[in-house]
């Protein structure tokens, strides 16, 4: 059944959601969305390994996925953690609000 | 694209598959609105809560401990992800990889160990409070 | 699957490591106690170091197809728990005055170590991958410390997104040449990657070197460099100018040299790197000259630093660049832990901020006047003076420039030229700050008889080490033959 499928077509379309998640984190300042689209990114990358895995007939594709699942998760969890610390100094999640260095 | 004829058949299951789904639904919403009978009322436009009379707006402010919570679910089920991969593999790996495993999980029970002891899990008020106490007894 | 005694042994350093991270971490959870919680990671730490050794008694061994362990693995290696160490002996002294929890730092930095060991010995994109993972996620934690300054909350922000971005780039670069080679290990794709310059395994290289790029602030990609040094507790500043980044260099080394030689030979990407160099020795020194911050001078010297890093991997060849980029990333480790070292010593974490301004400094040499030494000596190795170690690195960057017989060859010698030339004006305006006579505000005062203390002692072994290579280079040069021999192979 996964033979029908070309790789191309997997490829792009981790191709499309990994540039929707790229410009999310750079248009969104919302630091919520930005955790979101970088998760968006990440995902893709993961759904690109699963699609070459799949296409050499290996495990290792899969097995990077845990690896990239796992690092979202690391990551969820020290950004959450960021969210409530800005949210608790200025009552916003806007980025800019935080940026004070320059240059 | 092959077009052997069992793709044919694969790709011919699914669509059928996929017009039962339209069909039932369709079915489902249709079916009441042609034979059940109507009534309107006030009451009916309430949030309905197993015959409770709900209370209160639902944007609640929880409390941050619930987060902390909901992070080591995400943490250790990805972890456990990491034990899947291995017991689909666990008569190649042999010994060794059973050790590594062993390993794997002993470093995960030392990291519980560690949550447990700074606190992170006693998030009952009243198991803060006596931690409280304590602290304050002592100093 | 076989795993003999050998392989074991090779692998020590980081077994021993990852065990230390382990053991802090119930340590703390058993009793916490500063002192004792330092003392059972200093020890660990140590014991790690002292394993190098014993690793390298059992020469070349590739264990699993993860992890390669050979001279070029253990001396870097070696640098990076000795960078890691010197960290954690900052950070002692320095953030007794925290209010909060004080010992998680170390279980970070422990952990962010063994990333970085696993970075070096990685010969596979899948250990590439979670070395650096290891030792990003543990310094968002750590830039992010003392989260009482508001600064470090920002900082912490900017490394998270940046750093989290970088690595999805790396991460899809990764699984298209993945797509086409159908290989994680470097060995197989090196060879392939000249033969076989698809656009798809080019974009996918191309994103690889971006996202490496990323996390070394190179000059297109540096633009968090300066404000997560400003932002980061000065031992983390050290720990991420040295440790950190020797390990992601190491990988890109170890690929691009060594394994995938391919990747070099494509005009597209060697051009684009060495745009990169050019462009990451200008912006470092030109924007360096505007800051008041000794913090993001740092940073921004650290930029330029990594430029020339670049063009001698760019020119060097397989022998002399790998000689060459050991010797000049020692030099730049010792250098780099003596200045960041004076800025800890005289900084409490428990200030609203370190002192890094350039105005703290001012007439520092009339109040402590062996801190304002030891910060004279490491600017001085900094900007490349004769007689300090600094000459010798830039020595090696120039010579592997010189013997570049091409254009590129030339234009990068002018661009170190003219940033070295820009670099000594702005390190000695902080010289000058520190001796310009009526001082200013005495508000950061470092504490008496910081010489006594393990991190003023290791301050002061940093700064002697930067005198010592700059008078006697022999010792460092049959030092890094360990690193050349994987080179000669």
């Amino acid at each position: 059944m996964l033979e029908a499928i070309p790789m191309e077509h997997g490829l792009a379309l981790a191709g499309v959601l990994f540039s929707l998640g790229l410009a999310g984190v750079l248009i969104r300042r919302n630091l919520l969305f930005i955790l979101m689209s970088i998760e968006i990114m990440m995902n893709s990358a993961g759904l690109a390994f699963v699609v070459a895995g799949s296409r050499w007939h290996q495990p290792d594709g899969q097995i990077m996925f845990i690896f990239v699942l796992t690092l979202a998760a690391a990551e969820a969890a020290i950004g959450l953690a960021l969210v409530l610390q800005l949210y608790h100094r200025y009552h916003s999640l806007d980025v800019d609000a935080a940026s004070e260095m320059r240059g | 694209m092959t077009s052997s004829p069992e793709a044919v058949s694969q790709f011919l299951s699914i669509a059928a598959y996929m017009g039962g789904l339209c069909f039932l639904l369709a079915f489902m919403l249709g079916i009441p609105r042609l034979l059940g009978g109507k009534a309107w009322g006030r009451a009916k436009n309430d949030p309905f809560e197993s015959g409770v009379v709900s209370q209160g707006g639902a944007r609640l402010r929880f409390p941050a401990k619930f987060y902390l919570v909901a992070m080591f679910f995400v943490i250790f089920d990805a972890e456990a992800l990491y034990l899947y991969a291995w017991s689909v593999s666990v008569r190649e790996s042999g010994w060794v990889g059973f050790f590594e495993a062993v390993t794997f999980i002993l470093i995960l029970l030392a990291g519980l160990v560690y949550l447990v002891r700074i606190g992170a899990l006693d998030w009952a008020p009243e198991q803060l409070r006596r931690r409280r106490e304590r602290e304050q007894q002592h100093n | 699957m076989t795993f003999t005694v050998q392989q074991f042994q090779a692998l020590l350093p980081l077994v021993i490591t990852c065990a230390t991270s382990v053991l802090v971490m119930l340590s703390i959870a058993w009793r916490r106690h500063h002192a004792f919680n330092t003392l059972v990671c200093m020890l660990g730490l140590n014991a790690a170091l002292v394993s190098v050794y014993f690793a390298a008694q059992v020469g070349p061994q590739a264990v699993t197809p993860l992890f390669i362990v050979d001279g070029y693995s253990l001396f870097f290696t070696g640098l990076i728990l000795a960078a890691g160490l010197a960290s954690v002996t900052l950070i002692n002294t320095y953030i007794d005055s925290f209010k909060y929890n004080r010992e998680e730092m170390y279980l970070l930095m422990t952990i962010a170590t063994a990333g970085g060991i696993v970075m070096a010995s990685a010969h596979h994109f899948a250990s590439l991958f979670i070395g650096l993972e290891l030792l990003s996620v543990s310094l968002f934690g750590l830039v992010g410390y003392s989260f009482h300054r508001p600064r470090a909350l920002e900082a912490a922000i900017k490394y998270l997104v940046l750093s989290a971005t970088a690595s999805a780039v790396l991460l899809f670069g990764i699984a298209l040449i993945y797509s086409q080679f159908g290989s994680l290990a470097f060995s197989e794709i090196g060879p392939q990657l000249h033969e076989d310059a698809r656009p798809i395994v080019l974009i996918g290289l191309a994103m690889l070197l971006i996202g490496l790029a990323f996390k070394l602030s190179l000059a297109p990609f540096h633009l968090w460099t300066p404000d997560v040094y400003e932002g980061a507790p000065a031992p983390v500043g050290a720990f991420l100018a040295t440790a950190a980044k020797v390990a992601v260099f190491a990988v890109t080394v170890r690929f691009l040299l060594l394994e995938a030689i391919g990747a070099l030979q494509i005009p597209a990407i060697f051009h684009t790197l060495a745009a990169i160099a050019i462009a990451s020795i200008l912006v470092g020194n030109l924007l360096a000259l505007r800051q008041n911050n000794i913090k993001r001078i740092l940073g921004y010297s650290s930029i330029a630093h990594f430029g020339y890093l670049l063009v001698l991997l760019l020119t060097g060849g397989p022998v002399f660049g790998v000689e060459g980029f050991a010797a000049y990333l020692t030099i730049y480790v010792v250098t780099s832990l003596s200045s960041f070292g004076v800025v800890t010593l005289m900084s409490k974490c428990g200030q609203d901020r370190d002192a890094d301004q350039l105005h703290d400094l001012r007439g520092l040499f009339w109040r402590r006047p062996y801190l304002a030494t030891l910060m004279t000596v490491s600017l001085l190795s900094l900007g490349g003076i004769p007689l300090t170690a600094g000459f010798i690195g830039k020595f090696y960057v120039i010579v592997a420039a010189m013997t570049f017989q091409s254009s590129w060859g030339w234009a990068m010698l002018a661009a170190i030229v003219a940033g070295s030339a820009v670099g000594i004006y702005f390190y000695l305006r902080v010289m000058v700050n520190l001796y310009l006579a009526k001082p200013g505000m005495h508000k950061f005062e470092a504490q008496l008889g910081w010489g006594q203390h393990t991190s003023g002692l290791m301050v002061l072994c940093a700064s002697a080490l930067v005198v010592y290579i700059g008078v006697y280079p022999e010792t460092l040069m049959q030092l890094v033959q360990i690193a050349k021999a994987a080179g000669v192979q």
